[in-house]
């Protein structure tokens, strides 16, 4: 009995236990075996052999590999930036009290729901050149057939892809912004407006140091988010014209089946790093930020 | 510190306010919870009995009751149906045997994954020459089909390297030109032979009506641009070769035979033409963003003049539009190079291998002689609408029959390229005549000097 | 005066961007609201009509409910795990501040920004070691063990908002802490384990890269897989497509719409502290 109550008040120190367990069995543990084969040529049938980092060696000299780094760096500058700024204006916008609130924020929200390949099949269905719902609205409208092939053409391809996943993301980044505009007590804008603030300093000099910790939650999954970028662009472009709207993700996948799982693998490595950098940095400059105010 | 008071107050109070409403929601998850239980027990009760079937396969001893599951793991989309009411009346006439069918749409990709993690199908639709070269699948060289099946189809299921049969095709399939044959009537148009007659004729038709597409390709699907690749430039090697030369030269990467790289070869020859049907419009203006759907369609309607195709789109054409049965007509690819013949796709399809791997191929057999019996395979060919290629069925298998026949007369018959290097899929290929569509190479020669590089590169790094 | 200008403004806006989050929506119940034989391309139509035989098509052929009832199963399963395997984590790394539990915790953390891929061939060996292709159990623990770094993520930074006190109380009262946990502490944590069922539910349910590997048997597939199947197979046919889509996007956004209050309560809850 005494020992059963000592193990009992023991145990909150192994609380975290089950979760690692689990989690090195089904990520950890796979994860460094696939890292091993980063090192390998590994074609996923033959036996391995060590190659050292030839892999990444390669990833740096192949073509394909370079634009679709540009082309996934690209993506998530827009995207990124994009999500927050439309994420925290919607976000002001609906911090007031009024009729249909919640129903309104549900209808923002809404897009976030469905799988993004799924998302991406009806925007493409939209969106399609020549046939789709777009372009019938605006020849039945005009009367004009609109000859114009957006993605069709490598540098524009690009940026529908981008709106289109703002589109569909903006509802997510929008509440937890929301959350955090609605913890900052109304006591400090009326401080504000009594001392002669305007709308815009008061967002600036009250709204803004408040919000640090919503900041630094949206910026840092959306760029995990963007830099990871991959149904969307399956279902709009499949990464064409050629492979120019090609992300690391789907140059990946697209390795790993083709009978380059080693090489593959060293490429999501590569990825693991510039996802890494830009988080590490917006981390620090945020929480630097944090302790300044 | 107010604040810092007044959000703890907050924080409280909805807590509070959440624990009266979140009761309601729990009853809601717990009954939720118990449906989810009760049909997991229902789906648990039949995967016992599923898995008590394949502890008994491992127990080999028992040889009266045993039950042996077959795995047949597909990628071809258009059969899952048919397959699965075949397979039913082979599970029910053979109680020994289950077969059990399992579709990937990315059949070629998943394989991989199922060999390198030692989960492998029994019988599979996916036969690639490096699967062969390591031995995957089972030698059928002495089985009993071969007897019933057209010997062109036996050389074509030949792996050059053995000798042997490592797969078996009980269909035949062509692909070429579809057109429609009012549209060509309406201008007195004529079958081309050479690639310029074909632009005067695809002229012709933007002329007279701007509204239709004169020659439509589903770019978005890259495939059906790789197979441009395959069956007009290749075709030039091909048709010089014949089956088995082509074979041994792809697969020695034989420069002398294949002269990727040079101008007037068949790379840059099919660069030029593209280009040049581009540079004059004769393409629909969504090359590069149409998908097969809307290919089939397009023509279904009569929107397009010409789409390169195989007779797998026929039932799809036919669906969308049945009253454009008597309208479509059918011929070989236009020559492309100077002093060559027209070609036509005449090659293997519905091709099956048995895996070395599989424990049971003796079952395996077994079904497959079940599903070449001749009345099956009649059900199958009208079913896909493509020849058999088994000798003793005559099935009525497609409304064009007599187009086929008249362009399989008047082209060079080719078969599909298996022996791409692995690292440079047909896929891949696609994807660069996107490119060359899209302008990203300045001139042929760029084109087929980029391709050479990749052939070679992807070549080396599988042959090494 | 000025004040209502800008009110205007400000609803004009609202409905607008409300319209254009429902625009998608919008045209996907008109393609599965019209019949097959009008062609989209060439007739625009911008009204769904009352025909419901797509519908009944697409549920007769795409085999949708059994997908329903998988993917039900699977999310339910793997949410379940995921809320208490977190919680209780989160709590460890809240309160039992100790060198161990900091480790794992920015292990698990950094785990969240590797790209999956890199473990499809070692981890569909493993599946097939311990039996796990085509099952939901094992389909569960992989989906429960995905999302388990954001919402340790999130159980920890709000168990650390919360006052000691109340725990406090419970272990003078003669609980030991692990019961103190599941008594006291577990129950106030509603708010963010609203969110947490959302956020990974959704995902579980929207899964799509690893149910692709592990679910090849027809009969255990879940929603994407049987829409993504469908898709194939019936490519052209548009009208039923939407009409399967819809069948298939009905259970994620009811329940979103019927759980969206307290998922709201607990993204404010979980992230804004912490």
């Amino acid at each position: 009995m005494e020992l059963k109550n000592k193990i009992i008040s023991k145990l909150h120190n192994f609380m975290i236990l089950p979760a690692f367990l689990l989690f090195s069995i089904f990520f950890i543990y796979p994860l460094l075996k696939g890292i091993g084969l980063s090192l390998t040529d590994y074609d996923g049938m033959t036996k391995a052999n060590f190659v050292g980092f030839d892999n990444f060696i390669e990833f740096f000299k192949d073509h394909r590999a370079m634009n679709d780094v540009k082309t996934t760096i690209l993506f998530a500058l827009g995207s990124a930036p994009l999500l927050n700024i439309f994420g925290f204006l919607y976000a002001l916008l609906l911090d007031r009290k009024f009729v249909g609130k919640s129903i309104i924020r549900t209808i923002i929200y809404l897009p976030a729901v469905i799988s993004p390949l799924i998302m991406g099949y009806i925007w493409y269905f939209i969106l399609q050149p020549k046939r789709g719902f777009i372009y019938s609205l605006i020849e039945s409208v005009s009367g004009n057939a609109l000859d114009f092939n957006w993605l069709g053409n490598s540098s524009m391809a690009i940026w529908v892809i981008v709106i289109v996943n703002v589109w569909q993301f903006v509802g997510m980044t929008m509440v937890i912004y929301l959350a955090g505009l609605q913890a900052i007590p109304e006591e400090l804008h009326e401080a504000g407006m009594i001392d002669g603030a305007s709308y815009l300093q008061r967002i600036r000099y009250i709204t803004l140091p408040m919000m640090i910790q919503p900041i630094k939650i949206n910026v840092i999954t959306n760029i995990i988010g963007s830099l990871a970028v991959f149904e969307i662009i399956i279902a709009l472009t499949d990464g064409g014209p050629g492979y120019s709207t090609e992300s690391l993700s789907i140059y990946i996948m697209r390795k790993c089946y083709g009978s380059f799982t080693g090489y593959s693998t060293a490429v999501a490595i590569v990825l693991f790093f510039i996802v890494l950098i830009p988080v590490y940095i917006s981390f620090k400059y945020l929480n630097k930020k944090n302790v300044e105010m | 510190m107010a604040i810092g008071y007044k959000i703890k107050v907050v924080v409280k109070t909805s807590y509070r306010e959440g624990y009266c409403k979140m009761k309601r929601t729990m009853k809601l998850l717990m009954l939720l919870m118990m449906v989810v239980v009760l049909v997991g027990g229902c789906a648990k009760a039949a995967d016992e009995v599923t898995i008590a079937q394949t502890d008994d396969k491992s127990s080999e001893t028992t040889v009266t009751d045993e039950i042996v599951t077959i795995k047949l793991f597909t990628g071809k989309v258009e059969t899952v149906d048919l397959m699965n009411s075949l397979i039913d009346e082979f599970n029910a006439a053979n109680p020994g045997i289950i077969v059990e069918q399992e579709f990937q749409k990315d059949a070629s990709n998943v394989i991989k994954v199922k060999f390198a993690s030692g989960d492998v199908p029994d019988i599979t639709t996916v036969v690639t020459q490096d699967y062969i070269d390591q031995g995957k699948y089972l030698d059928l060289t002495n089985e009993v089909w071969w007897n019933r099946i057209d010997p062109a189809i036996r050389d074509l299921c030949t792996d050059v390297k053995s000798g042997n049969q490592y797969k078996v095709a009980s269909n035949m399939t062509m692909a070429g030109l579809f057109y429609n044959k009012a549209i060509f009537a309406d201008l007195g148009l004529n079958e081309p032979a050479t690639w310029a007659e074909f632009e005067d004729n695809l002229s012709k038709i933007k002329d007279n009506d701007s509204e239709i597409a004169p020659f439509f390709m589903g770019g978005k699907d890259s495939w059906m641009l790789g197979h441009l690749i395959e069956f007009m430039a290749h075709g030039v090697i091909k048709q010089d070769l014949g089956i088995t030369e082509t074979k041994a030269a792809f697969l020695a990467n034989d420069d002398t035979k294949l002269q990727f790289g040079e101008v007037g070869g068949p790379m840059e020859s099919f660069a030029a033409s593209i280009i040049s049907a581009r540079d004059k419009e004769l393409f629909n203006s969504d090359f590069l963003t149409a998908t097969y759907d809307n290919q089939i369609e397009a023509f279904a309607m009569g929107k397009a003049a010409v789409i390169s195709q195989g007779m797998w789109a026929l039932g799809g054409i036919i669906e969308m539009n049945p009253e454009m049965v008597g309208n479509i007509g059918f011929m070989p690819y236009p020559a492309i190079v100077e002093g060559t013949k027209p070609v036509i796709l005449s090659a293997e399809d519905s091709a099956y291998a048995i895996t070395s791997d599989s424990k049971h191929p003796e079952e395996a057999k077994k079904f497959l002689d079940f599903l070449f019996q001749a009345d099956n395979m009649v059900k199958y060919s009208e079913f896909i609408k493509s020849p058999s290629a088994f000798e003793d069925v005559s099935a009525d298998w497609g409304p064009i029959k007599d187009e086929v026949a008249h362009a399989l007369a008047a082209g060079v018959h080719i078969g599909f390229t298996n022996e791409n290097p692995s690292g440079f899929s047909g896929d891949d290929a696609g994807r660069m005549v996107q490119e060359l569509f899209a302008g990203e190479y300045k001139t042929s020669a760029d084109f087929a000097t980029a391709y050479k590089e990749i052939w070679d590169k992807a070549w080396n790094a599988s042959n090494n | 005066m000025k004040q209502y200008v800008y009110r205007f403004i400000r609803l004009i806006i609202i409905i607008t961007i409300s319209l254009l989050a429902l625009f998608p929506f919008y045209v996907l119940a008109i393609l599965a609201f019209t019949p097959s034989s009008v062609n989209f391309s060439e007739k625009l139509i911008l009204l769904p009509n009352l025909y419901f035989d797509n519908f009944i098509e697409a549920w007769k052929i795409s085999n949708i409910g059994q997908a329903i009832a998988n993917s039900l199963i699977i999310t339910v399963g793997a949410v379940t795990i995921n809320v208490v395997l977190s919680s209780m984590a989160g709590y460890a790394v809240a309160r039992v501040k100790n060198k161990t539990n900091k480790i794992m915790f920015l292990i698990m953390l950094g785990c969240m920004m590797i790209p999956g891929i890199i473990n499809t061939v070692p981890l569909y060996t493993l599946m097939i070691a311990i039996g796990g292709i085509n099952t939901h159990w094992a389909m569960i623990l992989v989906l429960a063990t995905n999302s388990l770094p954001f919402s340790i993520f999130l159980y920890s930074g709000f168990i650390g908002g919360i006052p000691k006190t109340i725990e406090e109380a419970a272990i003078i009262d003669g609980c030991s802490r692990i019961g103190a946990f599941f008594r006291v502490v577990f129950p106030l944590l509603k708010p963010v384990t609203s969110a947490v069922v959302i956020i990974n539910g959704l995902s579980i349910w929207n899964n799509y890269a690893q149910a692709v590997f592990f679910l090849q048997k027809q009969s255990m597939k879940t929603i994407p897989l049987a829409i993504s199947m469908f898709f194939q197979q019936y490519g052209a046919k548009w009208h039923l497509m939407a009409a399967a889509s819809m069948i298939g996007l009905a259970p994620a956004v009811f329940t979103f719409i019927i759980f969206q209050k307290y998922f709201i309560k607990g993204i404010t809850a979980g992230s804004v502290k912490g």
